[in-house]
């Protein structure tokens, strides 16, 4: 029987697999439960720290990861949805290439307009992480320390009425 | 869009690979596929408030993989009460996830004003401010270069040409390649602006519109515009002490301190100033 000129021809299956692996690959390929390693976790509306906190959750919790954002998780948690940051697990501590979402931009959500697909693309939390894989020696743990840092509105208006500033 | 155009190429594929098309070679039809996403629109864009703030992570990781920060809650509140009052009055109040201070445990007087609004001082610095007003001097200059984005600017304009360039070509043979090449651009453009804020210091122009504009964000928030020439006169006749850290990265000059002079408006000495410096007396350091 003869072998089809497609078959015979390397490229043929190899584009295609490698196109399938890149586009297709889960981030989370096999881990759709997380165990949270650590205390006082909450449950945001958002995935960044403002705001309030839907529902604790405990250190040994189980979630149910639905998608990710940068260092961010979305998961499901007794009936409640909603963001984790990544330091809440001990598994998650190195994030994951991502290279689809490098070049088609990433991100929770399926972009509709060409102009929120642009805006998707380039330094992106997907750059982040391949440069953190590269650079271990940075500590950008401290830095989400720093970040998660932030200033009660009413503190900081009473801060500045005791200091006679201009509010 | 992005659904759209995998479908596409997928369909090309499979169409190639069904009918055996032996003349195409299967990388161009993917090319003709993408080619549909390529937009003008991205030829020449600046470097976006989110791709800043990735930009300013990274070189505050940069920073905090060599210095230790202070674990201090009292005295981190306290700097970011200061520094968000003066961030506030700023020509650029928002950034894309707003301004955070900090405190380096070094006793080297030094300021680091990361892209996106990360903002370090360090211990140093805060013991040579005498007072809360020179200490939302500080602060202010250092929001004035975020805002200014003297350390964005840093970053060559050839390597950030090749990042846009990177995502104009995005076809699938290049594609396991383009990622690779952004995180080396990325690498670079942090490189640039580390050069900068942290190695070389600012440029004499970038300093004397910071300085200027550090004034007006004080008067705007209700601290003395005079703290910003009371601190440079400081740190001029420390000058002596050294030519590395903040002499290094915002070097104080003659000239410096007397334009910051020449700009300071004369201010009526508000009876509330005590009660400032005695808060800031009140930090344990
Ligand atoms: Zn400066």
């Amino acid at each position: 029987m003869k072998v089809p000129a497609w078959l015979r021809k390397s490229r043929g299956w190899l584009l295609p697999l490698v196109l399938a692996v890149l586009l297709g690959s889960p981030v989370l390929a096999g881990a759709d439960t997380m165990k949270v390693s650590l205390d006082n976790q909450s449950l945001y509306a958002e995935p960044n720290y403002s705001g309030t906190p839907i529902t604790p959750v405990p250190a040994g919790a189980e979630v149910k990861v639905v998608t990710t954002s940068g260092d961010w998780y979305k998961v499901e948690y007794q009936g409640n949805t909603g963001w984790m940051h990544r330091g809440a697990f001990a598994q998650a501590q190195t994030p994951q290439l991502n290279l689809p979402g490098m070049l088609f931009g990433g991100g929770v959500k399926q972009t509709k307009s060409d102009e929120v697909a642009l805006a998707g693309k380039g330094f992106t939390p997907e750059v982040e992480a391949g440069y953190r894989q590269k650079h271990p020696e940075m500590n950008f743990a401290l830095v989400d320390q720093v970040e998660s840092f932030k200033v009660d509105n009413a503190k900081l208006q009473a801060f500045i009425k005791e200091g006679g500033l201009t509010p | 869009m992005r659904r759209r155009t995998m479908g596409a190429m997928f369909l090309a594929l499979s169409l190639t690979l069904v009918w055996g098309c032996a003349g195409m070679d299967y990388a161009s039809v993917a090319s003709i596929a993408v080619k549909t996403t390529v937009k003008a629109a991205e030829a020449s864009r600046p470097i976006s408030d989110s791709e800043e703030y990735y930009i300013g992570r990274a070189v505050a990781a940069r920073v905090l993989g060599t210095s230790r920060l202070v674990q201090d809650p009292q005295l981190t509140l306290y700097v970011n009460e200061v520094g968000e009052t003066v961030a506030r009055k700023s020509p650029r109040p928002h950034t894309y996830k707003g301004y955070h201070f900090a405190v380096l445990d070094s006793s080297e007087p030094n300021a680091f004003a990361c892209p996106g609004g990360l903002i370090f001082v360090t211990k140093g610095l805060v013991v040579m401010c005498g007072n809360e007003d020179e200490l939302a001097a500080v602060l202010a200059h250092e929001v004035a270069h975020i805002a200014n984005k003297d350390g964005i600017n840093s970053i060559s304009k050839a390597r950030w040409t090749e990042v846009l360039t990177t995502l104009g070509t995005e076809t699938a043979k290049q594609y396991a390649g383009a990622g690779g090449q952004l995180i080396t651009l990325f690498e670079g453009s942090i490189d640039d602006v580390f050069k900068t804020i942290v190695v070389n210091g600012y440029s004499r122009a970038a300093e004397e519109a910071a300085d200027a504009q550090a004034i007006k964000t004080l008067q705007k928030a209700g601290y003395d515009p005079g703290a910003m020439a009371a601190l440079l006169a400081k740190m001029m006749a420390k000058k002596g002490a050294g030519s590395s850290g903040i002499f290094k990265t915002h070097p104080p000059t003659g000239d410096r301190l007397a334009k910051v002079k020449s700009e300071t408006p004369a201010a009526t000495p508000n009876k509330m100033e005590a009660v400032r410096t005695k808060r800031f007396e009140s930090i344990k350091m």
